[in-house]
């Protein structure tokens, strides 16, 4: 059964010159469904310099390169060119503006992916095709006939092993013969005849598969979906002709990778293996880095190098106290000196030696404090440049560089899209789906890292709902290392009540949110990619284009959010602000009146507010109702500007008032019950 | 019968896929009426793990109520 198509010769489409702003640079895009190895191909054609940017308009993220003389772009994993969501309407419009398209597919689903090919040739575009996975489809005696695969499409085809940098040396080849391939004949006629109006045969099959904001952009009105449909149908009933040509095909025995995938989605396994891997997860990024890497770079080197270099520099010639504070075995101060230096340590050196010596060989803390406001608003002990660098440097960097390793490990196995489908039903009475575990489990690292993680999930309704999760009910790492300590001496009892609190809380927030907002939780349809062993060189990459880009993101706002308290400091607003909260800390919470100190400073660091609670000798009910209260309320500076910029300012606000009075609220009601 | 109802480790054919940009989604993978599925994996709360044409893929039991299929 062959269908009538035309071998599509080049030629001249009224208008279609593609108007470009290099035209001595052309575009080559790369795309693919998602999980067909496209960052591979993507990272070996690109090397060392990714421009990696939000699409104009949307959180979608999109990688830029130079390759050679062309301008090279990765676009996200879509199924087909269309306008269903973000990330396809993204694709679509650089697939659009791009003059070579590269695509790769996975040798195992080439019934799945090729129809996304089909598409891109029937777009009219120049194509070359990556056949990537040939060592899966061997290992399933899948057979694959190359050269019938090129003739069927009428474009170049290579096979490759991309994670093994296999047949990857093709590709150059490749973007340079890609050309426009086989089309359906009476498709193509369609297209011709709208071609006049719309300028390119690209947008013309867009507009006839129903794309109304392309439709748009031309002032025409875009086919109904029945039309989508019928060439939809057609492409696949052609797709699926072809690929009895091409694919030969034995059943073979499953693989352990395949029996492990299988297993880590059944209700009797999967929730072990689940445990395991947190398990895992916690032992690296929550021990090895977040206590002992974290220890070291922020406490040795962040605090006693860097900053006691940086503000002894400063105070070479300003007016300063210098505090030295003698530790003991235990980390308790021993003895507590104060230097003062009326014109700086230069002046009086004699002194300075002297306060170096005083330690005598233990460990100690120097305190820094300038007589000059503006030193103290960049310098002191919350100062926006001193505390901001060690925090973004020393805490944060190695905090976020092992919790992105950890989730490339994950995502690159293939395991993420089988814990969305293991935890879809819980999720959902929270009103989100089964992929917002990813941001959730983020949030343990970083709230504010989690925060802009919620841009993968579907709906704005589910954003909006794991974002308040996340920012009232999730304690970040650096909160928990410190709620940990507390507890441990709190008790038993005074543990199980926390959980209880915040875990009952948590689940009414979304519970609440799911019912009162509009709209109904989205549907999860995910695809379950081949288990598959990472490699360490692609899982190292990512991890570090991940992490820079959200330093690049968040640091501004750490930076902002320190000047913010510095201000209130240098100004004396922060002691107003605590006098306003002492009736309610004293009355409503029964806390000592230092607490409400905790309370504000856990808004330049969601730690320093749990830290805070340390030296006041709590009952452990106390400690519950301070950490529940600590625990619920605003999270820190930087994450309530991620938050407002992700959100909106409106949105953002509602839910930062909202933390605020639920915190009290709650705090108050545990502490009015239990003591 | 629907999707949501074939017990683990049967095979069926889709006669019919539920209206809306979902349907055009399935066409697109090759979930198509008439073709062949298997279900892999049914895991409490409705979500169902099938298989076709050498993909595996998971759907939460709204989206499988909305399919209909005959058992072979």
């Amino acid at each position: 059964m062959s269908e009538p198509v035309i071998r599509h010769r080049p030629h001249k489409h009224p208008g279609t010159e593609t108007v470009l702003a290099d035209p001595a640079k052309p575009r080559v895009v790369l795309v693919g469904n998602p999980n067909v190895g496209k960052s591979v191909v993507f990272n070996y054609l690109s090397g060392l310099y990714v421009d990696v940017s939000n699409f104009p308009g949307t959180t979608v993220e999109v990688s830029k390169a130079s390759y050679l003389h062309y301008d090279l772009f990765d676009t996200p994993g879509i199924y087909g060119v269309s306008s269903f969501n973000d990330e396809e309407r993204v694709a679509r419009d650089i697939i659009l503006n791009g003059d070579i398209i590269i695509n790769i597919v996975d040798a195992v689903h080439l019934e799945r992916d090729l129809f996304l090919t089909q598409q891109l040739i029937d777009m009219g575009k120049r194509v070359g095709v990556v056949v990537n996975m040939l060592d899966e489809a061997k290992n399933r005696s899948i057979g694959i006939d190359l050269a019938a695969l090129e003739e069927a499409l009428g474009v170049p085809v290579v096979g490759t092993v991309a994670v093994r940098k296999k047949g990857l040396e093709d590709v150059h080849a490749l973007i340079v013969n890609a050309r426009e391939g086989r089309q359906h004949r009476s498709l193509h006629t369609d297209l011709h005849a709208m071609l006049a109006t719309v300028g390119s045969q690209a947008e013309a099959l867009m507009v006839l598969e129903g794309d109304g904001i392309i439709a748009q952009r031309h002032g025409i009105a875009a086919s109904d979906a029945s039309r989508r449909e019928e060439i939809y149908i057609g492409r696949r009933n052609r797709v699926n002709t072809l690929l009895q040509r091409v694919v030969s095909d034995a059943h073979a025995s499953r693989r352990i990778a395949a029996r492990l995938g299988r297993w880590s989605v059944s209700p009797w396994f999967g929730f072990p293996i689940l445990a395991v891997i947190l398990t895992a997860v916690y032992f690296f990024v929550g021990v090895f880095v977040a206590q002992d890497v974290v220890g070291f770079t922020e406490g040795t080197v962040g605090q006693g190098i860097v900053e006691f270099h940086i503000k002894s520099w400063i105070a070479r010639n300003a007016a300063t106290t210098v505090t030295v504070d003698r530790l003991d075995a235990e980390g308790e101060v021993a003895e507590s000196r104060a230097f003062r230096f009326d014109e700086g340590l230069h002046a009086d050196y004699e002194r300075w030696a002297e306060a170096r010596r005083f330690p005598a060989g233990h460990d100690a803390t120097f305190t820094f404090s300038f007589d000059n406001p503006w030193l103290v608003l960049f310098f002191g002990e919350f100062g926006a440049i001193t505390m901001t660098f060690t925090y973004l440097v020393f805490l944060l960097l190695p905090l976020v560089l092992g919790f992105y390793f950890a989730l490339s490990v994950l995502e690159d196995s293939g395991y993420l899209p089988r814990l969305a489908t293991l935890v879809d039903r819980v999720l959902r009475y929270i009103g989100l789906n089964g992929r917002a575990v990813i941001p959730l489990i983020l949030g343990f690292g970083c709230v504010t890292m989690a925060t802009i993680t919620t841009r993968l999930l579907g709906s704005q309704r589910e954003r909006t709902i794991a974002t308040t999760i996340l920012q009232l009910a999730i304690p970040c790492s650096a909160q928990l290392g410190v709620i940990a300590a507390l507890l441990a001496t709190a008790g038993a009892t005074a543990t199980l009540i926390y959980t209880g609190v915040i875990f009952s809380f948590l689940v009414l927030v979304g519970t609440v949110m799911n019912r009162s907002l509009p709209g109904e939780v989205s549907p999860l349809l995910i695809d379950l990619p081949m288990m598959r062993m990472p490699r360490l060189d692609n899982v190292m990459k990512k991890t570090l284009y991940k992490t820079w880009f959200f330093m690049k993101e968040a640091s501004p706002w750490f930076f902002i959010g320190a000047l913010t308290v510095g201000i209130l400091q240098v100004t004396g607003a922060l002691v107003h602000i605590m006098n306003g909260l002492e009736p309610l800390v004293v009355n409503w919470l029964q806390l000592p009146r230092e607490a409400a100190t905790a309370f504000v400073m856990g808004l330049v660091r969601r730690d320093f507010g749990a830290a805070g609670l340390y030296h006041l000798n709590l009952v452990p009910f106390q400690t519950v109702a301070a950490l529940v209260t600590i625990t619920l309320f605003v999270p820190c500076v930087a994450s309530l500007m991620v938050m407002l910029k992700e959100r909106g300012l409106r949105e953002g606000a509602i839910i930062w008032v909202g933390s605020l009075v639920l915190a009290l609220t709650i705090g108050g009601i545990v502490s009015q019950i239990l003591i | 019968m629907t999707l949501s109802t074939l017990p683990k480790g049967t095979r069926g054919r889709i006669v019919r896929l539920p209206e809306g940009e979902v349907r055009s989604h399935f066409i697109r993978i090759g979930m198509v009426e008439g073709a062949t599925i298997a279900c892999l994996e049914r895991l409490p709360g409705g979500t169902i793990v099938l298989e076709f044409s050498r993909q595996e893929i998971a759907l939460s039991g709204d989206l499988a109520a909305g399919i209909e299929i005959v058992v072979i």
